[in-house]
């Protein structure tokens, strides 16, 4: 291990431990804001010192006092960029999730709370073109970093950065926004109808009567563990009759099992994609239906909340980096 | 952990139209005092460049090709060479780099390209203090400080909505915070003493002053010119002005026509009779391009920088190109050089025999009658004074015998003409002379009680050779004018020239003129004077005990900081966030009791929206609440419901809300 990689090391992990992961709103303080002069900064102090080099060799007051004058603007300018994101709170909201190969946008919303206007606050997910707004005082604003997605999970968002290089671009300020939310990436679905015929008229099962599914109300029935809280019957329940599930009468349809072994596609990311395009079928169709991957059954249900599980089980599937941070460009953290 | 900051990325962004724009104002401005002095075709070029590239932007014509520029960078090189024959200095280096900047205009595209011009802008701007150091200059500079600093915020603002006019607020913002800090910067950065190499003695054109050489003319050339020569400030009384005689080149050598130094003259300096009660005065000299200083009639105790010749005239080591101020004492009575070396003496007669036979006839003729020097003098005093000698700025041409012309045939004349034919005349007679130039006399300003000298005080007289007496000064010019020597130029002339000295303005304008004359020699002495010694002194007047560069630069480090958490605790408590108004105080002790109940509303969420996701996720109705929240709005964003009696009752409804028990 040479020197470099070790203090490379030592520098991230102090960098992770002033920057945890938070849930909700990140507050640019003092300790998660970092300030580096730019390129153009130092091109700008090297001037500086041809300028001063003049002063001195020509005895020239004015020189001396031109370049002072720009030290000065060039400290004035690190206090300005530094303030221009200090006391931020950035929020980012949990982004609905997308198909891969989707645009994902992540929703921030920044609470200025200061009464001063912030300028040319850039977004930027590591190296994806930044996005700049500007944050009036006392406002909250909401701000959209769109970013493409290559990779289906379940992922941590990180390596997004907000910087400012106003008001003079001689500095860089920024801060690493890392939050624990999730972001979820679906397979690409691939529609096949001959597939999904196939697999109904194969298992083709009882016709369903009394479910807590359905239009149209049929009748009381006893709670049963397990179900969902929404149906139940407060009015019963406030009758002192105990826990009472409402029942409908559904108009049924044959429900089905999205199995990954009676999937056709050859790869193991063509199958998700396939058992994906299925779920949303069957939920458009409004029947009841399962998902079978190695290792995991979920049983038939319908509703969004049955897909919406379904769907993410199958995103993340065999992910290997599972609660890793996110990816994108093939670019790995 | 990702170190790659996206800068790469963000200088290569195409510039905008308005960037282009702005910079290109910004080198416009920083460039225009410069078209006084560089060569035309330069200037030329800047602008052809300009418009070029702002007709660019509007798709009018099309970008250089790159192979296009290679091959004008380099014509543009070797023709700023072929102007001067150099590219090192001032000229030539200013030259070279304005046509490279204009160039880089041409090829002018990214964030990255605008920034460098911003930079060169800023450099640019520096040049002009090598040209001249005026308040006028240097408040020019501020002006277009901001402009540059403007341009420099709209390329890092990105947001073209935001107008101009706060864009010239922000940089004028930052830079006076920025002064602050630049006047503890100058006061406290060590001061070095330069050059820390080699100026070559450079000669800086375009600066007016005496000559090496007198030929009739070439003082009234000075005369029309109202530009500070020198301001001194007298340790007493200030001497009348008849004997302000500034003592500056001293010519002994003649062609017929006109006067010049000779070479003998430059040797060592010479030892001085030093009489008691000297002059005792400090010299504020304006920049003229050349090596002499000047001081009282006669110099005793010169500055360390400077030497004294044998002709007793003062130079400095190297050209006067920047202001420069000096002490010295000078005496007014005294005895100069009665023990004249004979070489000297003997080139101090010398004249062309075949030139002034007039003159020469006459100078001869009175050496036969008369054998005293002084009686000599007085002749030819005499002679100017009681025939028709007219003292006038606008003299005839003289031909090639031009004293015989003078002093036969024209008989108008200036200082320079009465000067040289005199000595002319000493020297035919037998009696050494020689022509002095320099400055006679100066105006008091009033307002800071010293003395300003101009151009237009620019005079010549002559000096006699006496035995036993040493050099004598003789004035011919007072002979025909005493005005001129008593109460100046103006007085003295009867031609039409206005006047230049302030005492002949009405009393307000006068006063104010004094004033303003007075700021500048402020500006030159507190300024443009702060050099090593004069901040070791200042430093000890300050008596805060900083004597070394370790002290000062503690105490520089202590100032900055000092000033800079000034600032940050100004705008952290100007700009800190509003205490919440009331009603949002009531609210958030209803969002804490909802916290407690298991309800966290989300930061930017509206209340609408957290009621109706405490409804969907947890099956939580309450109408209670929603009354509590239509109350909180209204009161939040209709008019005339911010009332203490409405407010009361919002408190009342709050602190009486319970959660609704939720069936287990």
């Amino acid at each position: 291990m040479t020197i470099l990689s070790f203090v490379q090391r030592r520098m991230d992990h102090w960098i992770a431990l002033r920057n945890p992961e938070t849930s909700g709103q990140i507050k640019l303080q003092n300790r998660r804001l970092y300030i580096l002069p730019t390129r153009f900064g130092y091109i700008y102090a090297l001037m500086q010192i041809v300028l001063l080099l003049a002063a001195i060799n020509y005895q020239n007051s004015m020189t001396y006092v031109l370049t002072f004058l720009l030290t000065s603007l060039g400290i004035i300018s690190l206090w300005q960029t530094h303030k221009n994101l200090l006391g931020l709170s950035i929020e980012l909201k949990t982004p609905s999730p997308v198909y891969q190969g989707e645009e994902l946008i992540f929703e921030f919303v920044a609470h200025n709370l200061n009464q001063s206007n912030r300028y040319a606050v850039g977004l930027q997910y590591t190296n994806a073109p930044p996005v700049y707004s500007s944050l009036s005082g006392e406002q909250t604003t909401t701000i959209k970093l769109p970013l493409p997605t290559i990779k289906r999970g379940l992922y941590k968002p990180a390596g997004i950065i907000i910087f400012t290089r106003y008001p003079t671009g001689l500095f860089h300020a920024w801060g690493w926004l890392k939050y624990d939310v999730p972001v979820l990436i679906y397979p690409k679905p691939i529609y096949d109808s001959p597939l999904k015929d196939l697999l109904i008229n194969q298992q083709s099962g009882n016709k369903n009567i009394n479910t807590a599914d359905g239009d149209d109300f049929a009748g009381l029935r006893g709670h049963k563990k397990g179900e969902s809280l929404r149906h139940i019957s407060w009015k019963a329940y406030a009758q002192g009759r105990g826990m009472l599930t409402k029942t409908f009468q559904g108009y049924a349809s044959p429900s089905l099992w999205i199995d990954w072994f009676q999937m056709t596609a050859t790869s193991h990311e063509g199958k998700l994609s396939q058992m994906i395009a299925l779920v949303i079928q069957a939920h458009q169709e409004g029947r009841k239906y399962g998902v079978k991957l190695p290792g995991i059954d979920l049983p038939q249900s319908s509703g969004p909340a049955h897909k919406a599980d379904c769907l993410q089980q199958i995103s993340v599937f065999n992910q290997s980096d599972l609660n890793s941070t996110f990816l994108i460009n093939g670019i790995e953290e | 952990m990702n170190h790659n900051l996206p800068i790469n990325q963000i200088a290569a962004e195409t510039a905008n139209q308005n960037a282009v724009i702005s910079v290109s104002i910004s080198f416009i401005l920083a460039m225009l005092p410069h078209f006084l002095h560089l060569p035309l075709w330069v200037s030329g070029l800047v602008l052809f460049t300009l418009i070029w590239r702002i007709a660019q932007t509007y798709d009018v014509v099309k970008a250089f090709p790159k192979w296009l520029l290679i091959i004008m960078v380099i014509i543009g090189g070797i023709s700023v060479f072929a102007q001067f024959w150099t590219v090192v200095g001032r000229d030539p280096g200013l030259a070279l780099l304005t046509v490279m900047t204009a160039f880089k205009f041409l090829e002018t595209r990214t964030h990255r390209d605008i920034l460098i011009l911003i930079f060169l802008c800023y450099f640019l701007l520096t040049t002009h203090f090598l040209f001249g150091q005026s308040i006028a200059i240097a408040l020019y500079m501020i002006a277009i400080l901001i402009v540059i600093t403007s341009t420099l915020i709209t390329i890092n603002q990105r947001d073209d909505s935001i107008p101009v006019l706060t864009r010239f607020k922000v940089a004028s913002k930052l830079l006076g915070l920025s002064i602050p800090l630049m006047i503890i910067l100058f006061i406290l950065v060590p001061r070095i003493p330069g050059p820390l190499w080699g100026l070559s003695g450079e000669q800086r054109g375009g600066i007016t002053g005496l000559s090496e050489s007198m030929t009739p003319g070439s003082i009234s050339n000075l005369i029309t010119n109202n530009e500070v020569a020198f301001r001194v400030q007298f340790e007493g009384e200030i001497p009348p002005q008849e004997k302000l005689y500034w003592r500056g080149p001293v010519m002994a050598k003649f062609d017929g026509r006109s006067w010049s130094r000779t070479e003998s003259g430059i040797t060592l300096r010479r030892e001085l009779k030093i009489l008691p009660n000297p002059t005792r005065y400090t010299v504020t000299l304006e920049p003229h391009g050349k090596p002499w200083l000047f001081g009282l009639d006669i110099p005793a105790l010169i500055p360390q920088s400077a030497i004294l010749t044998d002709e007793y005239q003062l130079l400095s080591k190297k050209p006067v190109n920047d202001l420069q101020r000096y002490s010295m004492s000078s005496q007014l009575n005294y005895q100069l050089a009665p023990d004249e070396n004979l070489e000297y003496l003997m080139i101090s007669s010398e004249y062309p025999e075949q030139r002034n036979p007039q003159t020469l006839a006459l100078g001869k003729q009175w050496a036969r009658e008369l054998t005293d020097g002084v009686d000599i003098a007085n002749k030819a005093l005499q002679m100017f004074r009681n025939q028709e000698y007219i003292y006038t700025l606008q003299p005839p041409l003289l031909g090639q015998h031009s004293s015989d012309d003078f002093l036969f045939q024209t008989r108008r004349g200036f200082c320079e003409h009465y000067a040289s034919s005199f000595t002319l005349l000493m020297r035919a007679a037998g009696i050494p002379a020689r022509v002095v130039t320099g400055y006679q006399g100066g105006e008091l300003n009033e307002v800071g009680n010293y003395l300003i000298v101009r151009q237009s005080d620019a005079h010549a007289w002559a000096e006699i050779w006496l035995e036993g007496k040493g050099w004598i000064r003789v004035d011919p010019t007072a002979a025909v004018s005493p005005d001129r020597i008593e109460n100046g130029l103006d007085q003295a002339l009867s031609d039409d020239l206005s006047s230049f000295k302030f005492s002949a303005r009405s009393p307000l304008l006068r006063s104010l003129l004094f004033k303003w004359d007075s700021l500048k020699y402020n500006w030159n002495d507190l300024i443009l004077n702060y050099d090593h010694r004069k901040q070791a002194r200042f430093l000890r007047d300050l008596d805060l005990g900083i004597q070394s560069w370790g002290d000062m630069v503690i105490a520089l480090v202590i100032a900055l900081a000092s000033i800079t958490s000034g600032y940050w605790l100004f705008s952290w408590y100007r700009e800190r966030p509003l205490s919440p108004p009331e009603y949002e105080k009531i609210m958030n002790q209803l969002l804490k009791k909802l916290k407690r109940a298991g309800f966290t509303r989300k930061p930017s969420e509206h209340v609408y929206e957290f009621l109706q996701r405490m409804q969907t996720e947890k099956q939580y109705s309450d109408s209670h609440l929603e009354q509590i929240f239509n109350a909180y709005s209204r009161i939040k964003y209709a008019n005339g419901y911010q009332k203490q009696n409405i407010l009361d009752r919002f408190r009342k409804m709050v602190s009486e809300w319970v959660p609704v028990k939720l069936p287990k």
